[in-house]
């Protein structure tokens, strides 16, 4: 095999100035993860991280840095030494193997002291190629665009590559408290922070016997999927029966889910601060339900000053679902179990609620100890590559 | 742990778990081998016939198929024998509160062979009266097919009667799925021209099941291939399951009668243990002690089998209830109960080798429960 190497290109880290070390050594190390079951070594520099694929086909170890945040492209490359000679039989070697009729050559001269310039290199590969092999030029709709990057040491060639998931490398933005119910869009949002180079750790409101115990495993499953990546991943279920069942004792119907959002609210952010998390995310998506009307994010937020990111804030649902189906997640979030926010659904929830009726309504019933019971029975679940493990 | 789910599935005996180990490790032979070894596991195989036809005093008249369990014998006693004798009819009676086993094959029937499925209505007990199936038959008609007891209420059919009113009409045949009957209610076998059952309810092992019909009948099989169980069901027989299943089912008619007085006490202890404010009944007392099903009138069913399951006890909401998935009870709406029952109801099932105490801790829980639990 000619093309022995895969060359990872950044995301946006131009924009990056000081950091730029920081963000590369964080994404070398990730890619190192994602590949250790492959056994493959990686070196990175400046503006790329080399995998050397040795004997091994690419096409595996392609898929799995797809998962990977942070990564621009990822090129299917064949490495040879800065000569012209090398640079012709290699070209040529590199097209036979592609088994390809037609043909364009873009070539960057990254080393300006080279004595020929790209075009001159071009015409000069582009001579030999065609004395030696029945291939065509075709500068518009070639069957194979090769790459030819000249730099100092050593030149790449490449006629394969394929976008990455783009954003920052994962854990450099520090990480969120999740809240994830198990339907269909938080873990998209959950998804979505990830790929942006955010550490996510959820938090799932329980409400036993109302809501099922498989749940839980819906959970599992829904983890091994974003563990494709974010290798781990801290799951912490709160048990939340009480406090709803005191809602719903104290509260009027149309105010319940209101109110139930901000004791949410309020213990999401309780469990990020405790986790060391630097905001809470939600799957929220504006408009979709009652509680997501504009009204009622600004009466439900107004428990906190805590950041509250909403990734899906401004997402279509059906664009919500094909990623979902996408990061393979759909299946599971439709599975037939009810979350606590679809039990006791009221039958008319307020769309337009007003702040000073909900402070009036949360005087009725001591919430401040009933979040403390919340919090103390806390349980801590941890998903490290698919699979349940003991914290560490 | 309280299990009240037998209708579900039940424990293996240990005797039949033996047996199960005996014939598999020591006549492990192919029984359709030619050599000493396979005529052995043949020989076997035909005792192990003989032995369920004698437990249902069929063994002169009646022939029985080893299948995979109720489904595959409802599906072939269906489709073999609408489509072997499609040529005296077109018509078929399935009751419309049987199991998906027998009205999905009969639906296949009707869409794929255009043959004319008749859904037979049942009263507000579960039964089909015989008047009705005397209404609907013709001489089109060439198979009705009515459970024994019905899975989900308990309801009791009378077979005798259907199928003598079926047996008027000399091209029909008469077919009951027995899976929820065998062992615990009496049946007239030798009215029935075939009937099914699976072993896993009778205290067998799941993966074992019979057909059993008349000497005379013949099926266009659902599985082809080399010939096995007279042509009609090819692939190796398992002579291990086949074993285990007879045993099971000759134990269970022995101790039949025993059996159903003592789990007719358990359930008078349910009925009248229940607090009648917060349920609706929808099992009568004629119907089978085995099986008591009734409707929440004020709560979810899901989430009261939930806080059960929490105290490890185990019974079924008749519906997988869900706000998001449409799974009302099909049995329920047919007996003409509102859809609001049909969604909230939860099905006891017993076995004899439950216990008074565990029916009065399961009576005294939920009557908590219902003082506790959010209404819906």
């Amino acid at each position: 095999m000619n093309a022995n190497m895969l060359m990872i290109h950044y995301g946006e880290l131009s924009t990056k100035g000081d950091n730029r070390k920081a963000f590369i050594a964080c994404l070398l190390h990730n890619v190192r993860v994602a590949l250790k079951p492959f056994g493959l070594e990686s070196k990175g520099d400046r503006d790329h991280i080399y995998v050397y694929l040795k004997e091994n086909d690419y096409r595996p170890v392609m898929d799995r840095l797809k998962e990977v945040s942070g990564i621009q492209r990822i090129s299917v490359v064949m490495k040879c030494g800065p000569t012209l000679e090398e640079m012709r039989s290699s070209a040529l070697a590199l097209l036979k193997e592609e088994g390809v009729h037609s043909f364009k050559l873009d070539v960057k001269r990254v080393n300006k002291r080279f004595p020929l310039d790209s075009y001159g290199i071009a015409v000069d590969i582009a001579d030999y190629i065609l004395e030696r092999a029945d291939f065509a030029v075709d500068l518009h709709t070639p069957d194979a665009k090769m790459q030819i990057t000249l730099r100092e040491d050593a030149c790449y060639l490449s006629c394969h590559d394929e976008l990455g998931l783009g954003g920052y490398p994962l854990g450099m933005i520090g990480k969120v408290t999740m809240l994830l119910s198990g339907g269909i869009d938080s873990p998209v949002a959950a998804y979505a922070l990830i790929r942006r180079g955010i550490r996510v750790e959820c938090l799932h409101f329980a409400s036993p016997p109302y809501t099922s115990t498989a749940v839980i495993d819906k959970l599992r499953d829904i983890l091994a999927c974003l563990n494709n990546y974010q290798a781990d991943i801290k799951l912490q279920i709160l048990p939340f029966t009480k406090l709803q069942e005191a809602i719903y004792a104290n509260v009027p119907e149309p105010y319940c889910i209101t109110i139930m959002r901000r004791m949410m609210i309020r213990l999401a952010v309780a469990m990020a601060k405790k986790n060391h998390a630097l905001a809470v995310a939600t799957g929220e998506s504006i408009g979709q339900v009652a509680s997501q009307t504009l009204e009622s994010i600004g009466v439900i937020e107004e428990v906190t000053n805590f950041p509250i990111l909403r990734p899906l804030a401004v997402e279509d649902k059906l664009g919500i679902i094909e990623k979902s189906k996408r990061i393979g997640t759909y299946d599971i979030s439709i599975r037939p179990f009810e979350d606590c926010c679809t039990i006791f659904k009221p039958r008319r929830p307020k769309t337009k609620p007003k702040l000073d009726d909900c402070l009036e309504y949360e005087k009725r019933f001591d919430y401040e100890l009933l979040i403390q019971e919340c919090l103390a029975g806390v349980e801590t679940i941890y998903y490290s590559e698919g699979k349940e493990t003991f914290p560490k | 742990m309280i299990y009240l789910d037998s209708a579900a599935t039940t424990l293996p005996r240990k005797e039949v778990l033996d047996c199960f180990v005996l014939a598999a490790s020591k006549d492990y032979a192919n029984p359709s081998s030619a050599h000493g070894f396979g005529r052995q596991a043949e020989r076997a195989l035909e005792e192990a016939r003989k032995g369920l036809l004698d437990a249902f005093s069929l063994g002169k008249t009646h022939q029985a198929l080893f299948c995979s369990g109720a489904t595959e014998a409802n599906n072939l006693a269906l489709k073999g024998i609408a489509l072997q004798y499609r040529n005296r009819g077109k018509k078929i009676l399935v009751s419309s509160v049987e199991h998906p086993s027998v009205l999905e094959p009969a639906a296949f029937l009707a869409k794929e062979y255009g043959f004319d499925v008749v859904l037979l209505p049942v009263n507000e007990w579960g039964r089909v009266e015989p008047k009705t199936l005397e209404a609907a038959m013709d001489n089109q008609v060439i198979l009705v097919s009515i459970m024994g007891v019905n899975n989900e209420t308990g309801a009791v059919n009378d077979l005798r009667a259907l199928s003598e009113i079926a047996h008027r009409y000399p091209k029909c045949y008469f077919h009951s799925d027995l899976t929820q009957a065998i062992g615990k209610v009496d049946v007239p076998y030798s009215c029935l021209d075939l009937f099914s059952y699976s072993g896993h309810k009778l205290h067998g092992i799941k993966g074992s099941g019979a057909l059993v019909y008349k000497n005379s009948l013949r099926f266009v099989p659902v599985l082809h291939g080399g010939g096995q169980e007279f042509g009609f069901r090819s692939g190796t027989v398992s002579l291990p399951l086949c074993a285990s299943l007879s045993l099971a089912t000759a134990l269970s008619l022995k101790e039949r009668s025993v059996n159903l007085s003592f789990v007719q006490g358990l359930n008078q202890a349910l009925v009248a243990g229940l607090d009648p404010s917060f349920v609706r009944w929808n099992s009568s007392s004629e119907g089978s002690p085995y099986v008591a099903n009734f409707s929440l009138t004020k709560h979810k069913a899901s989430v009261l089998v939930e806080a059960l399951s929490r105290e490890e006890i185990y019974v079924s909401s008749a519906s997988a209830c869900s706000s998001r998935t449409d799974k009302t009870s099909k049995v329920l709406l047919a007996m003409g109960k509102t859809k609001e029952d049909a969604d909230n109801a939860i099905r006891v099932s017993f076995d004899a080798s439950n216990t008074l105490e565990e029916v009065r801790i399961f009576v005294a829980t939920m009557n908590r429960l219902f003082k506790e639990v959010h209404a819906r």
